[in-house]
């Protein structure tokens, strides 16, 4: 499969500011891909320099197999793009803006009226006749989605596309994002991770300008995500931890909020025959054990050094 | 349509449907209806402010030539000022809003984006000066009951050229300095060294700088050398809007 985004040893400098640092990433097309990282990684810069908004300062980008500082009208032509903050004419109504947009494309009136009305369905705009100006945030992302649609763009690169909408235009959006898979390579960052598990086949992890991870989610999660085992016991908790804490298969042990015994364990099958042995041997009841794998937050959180967001 | 021609309609339709339509024509409709009226009756309204004051003095009669001179002024100051204010914001207003970054991610080059704005905002001033004039020469024809036309039309079409000019300088400010009003001050800067250079005879006959004088001279139906100047000034609007598309094509948004 060839690659819809490569870039190699990817560069950005500001100032002092070192924003992106060697970033090596490849985008196989037709894949949905999630680029995640904290606030300040340098994910908006990532975009900014892929669609020639901004160039590296040193580092190669490739899209769709043309170098981005040399690709023009033709290779923009295939692109769909949707920056983190949208900015729109606030003059117009959302379908003027739409037909320019197609207009920029030079996409025919037949075609456009076609399109126009899907892509206004998907932003929730159908019977919204108002001027941009009085939008809110959520429906300026709504309309910034449809807008990037608009060519049916064989990449689409979106910036935070969910970020300011409520559950169900996020829903809508993933929903749209998933529908697109195998025909449009999307391409897209975000910091919630519960977006990427649901819609993305492969995550890159980007933390202070360096990718730290990136495979398909499934592998990532194989790679970096240790078992981990909840247990619940009736009494002598703490003695029950400390015990736990020296066995030689466990990675690390904490205490939960509710007083559970949370375990990141190397051998789910140890952590399963010894800790109930142990529970038993000091004459406790146990209420719960759960083992299982490490959702993606816990990868994020892992990687990036306990960034939370 | 090109993404060029799509995005030059978008730039009319937003001076239709936004402020624009309103700041730059009512600057000009004012002073093209009040100046032949004011021209005509100057004297009389200094003569009932001062009183007795200028009892000595002998303010000559008003002629055509009054009220054109008051509208090629009026351009040359006022209305200078104000497009070169309006326009320090021409390109970075984009920048800011975000507009650009969607725009200039579809098939529109940043040159195409550049060249589009200087030309329609040229054409809109086109529009204005040529309408302005013509609502002058009619007035003025119903107030003094004679206007010939050519010391008005040459000096106001000789000022338009320089309106153009610097059209394409605050393209050239507003792509180099994201701030509108620090565009819009280096400007009037500009707008002071180029009138302060016409006062050296070389630059004062053939630079764009004579410009700033030459339009009062036509309209006073003086016999004034102009092909040089209008010619250096077309060159350096080229130039000039060349120059904001290259530093546009160089920026990061």
């Amino acid at each position: 499969m060839s690659a819809a985004i490569r870039t190699t040893g990817l560069t950005k400098v500001y100032g002092t500011k070192r924003a992106l640092d060697s970033v090596d990433l490849v985008v196989e097309e037709g894949s949905i891909f999630g680029f995640l990282g904290p606030n300040g990684a340098g994910k908006t810069t990532t975009l900014r320099v892929l669609t020639g908004l901004a160039r590296p300062t040193s580092g190669s980008v490739q899209i769709l197999g043309h170098d981005v500082a040399s690709a023009g009208n033709p290779v923009r032509a295939q692109i769909g793009v949707l920056p983190d903050v949208p900015g729109f004419y606030e003059w117009m109504t959302a379908e003027e803006f739409l037909r320019f947009a197609g207009g920029l494309f030079g996409i025919g009136r037949r075609v456009l009226d076609e399109r126009l009305g899907v892509l206004l369905d998907l932003a929730g705009l159908s019977d919204v006749d108002t001027k941009i100006g009085g939008y809110s945030r959520g429906m300026k992302q709504r309309l910034g989605v449809a807008q990037a649609l608009v060519n049916a763009p064989r990449l689409l690169l979106l910036d935070e596309p969910t970020s300011a909408l409520d559950p169900m235009g996020r829903k809508d959006v993933l929903d749209m994002l998933t529908s697109l898979r195998g025909r449009t390579t999307v391409f897209f960052s975000t910091h919630i991770l519960a977006d990427v598990e649901r819609v993305c086949d492969t995550v890159a992890i980007l933390d202070r300008g360096r990718v730290v991870a990136r495979a398909p989610i499934d592998e990532l999660k194989a790679r970096y995500g240790q078992q981990k085992v909840v247990v619940e016991v009736t009494g002598g908790a703490d003695e029950l931890t400390e015990q736990i804490g020296r066995q030689a298969w466990v990675t690390s042990v904490s205490r939960g909020s509710n007083g559970s015994i949370e375990i990141t364990v190397t051998d789910v099958g140890a952590a399963q025959r010894e800790i109930p042995a142990m529970i038993a041997a000091g004459q406790v009841g146990l209420s719960r054990m759960e083992a299982g794998e490490m959702g993606l937050e816990e990868v994020f959180v892992e990687l990036v050094g306990g960034v939370q967001q | 349509m090109s993404g060029f021609a799509v995005f030059a309609g978008k730039e009319a339709r937003e001076i239709l449907r936004t402020w624009r339509i309103w700041v730059l024509p009512g600057i000009l409709l004012f002073f093209a209806l009040t100046g032949p009226v004011l021209a005509k009756f100057t004297p009389q309204l200094l003569g009932a402010l001062a009183g007795d004051q200028l009892k000595g003095l002998v303010i000559p009669t008003p002629t055509y030539l009054d009220a054109y001179a008051q509208w090629v002024k009026n351009l040359s100051q006022i209305a200078l000022f104000a497009l070169i204010i309006i326009y320090g914001s021409i390109i970075s207003s984009e920048r800011k809003s975000g507009t650009a970054v969607l725009v200039l991610t579809k098939p529109v080059s940043r040159t195409a984006f550049v060249i589009a704005k200087a030309a329609v905002h040229s054409a809109f001033l086109v529009i204005l000066v040529v309408a302005g004039t013509l609502l002058t020469w009619g007035l003025t024809a119903a107030v003094f009951g004679q206007a010939p036309g050519s010391a008005l039309w040459a000096s106001a079409l000789v000022w338009l050229v320089f309106g153009v000019l610097f059209i394409a300088l605050m393209t050239l400010l507003s792509v180099l300095i994201g701030s509108a009003a620090g565009a819009a001050g280096a400007g009037l800067g500009a707008y002071a060294l180029v009138s302060i250079a016409a006062i050296w005879k070389p630059l004062g006959t053939y630079s764009p700088a004579a410009l700033a004088t030459q339009p009062a001279s036509l309209a006073a139906g003086k016999d004034v050398a102009v092909l040089w100047p209008v010619l250096t000034s077309l060159l350096l609007t080229v130039v000039l809007v060349a120059v904001a598309a290259l530093a546009f094509r160089r920026k990061d948004l």
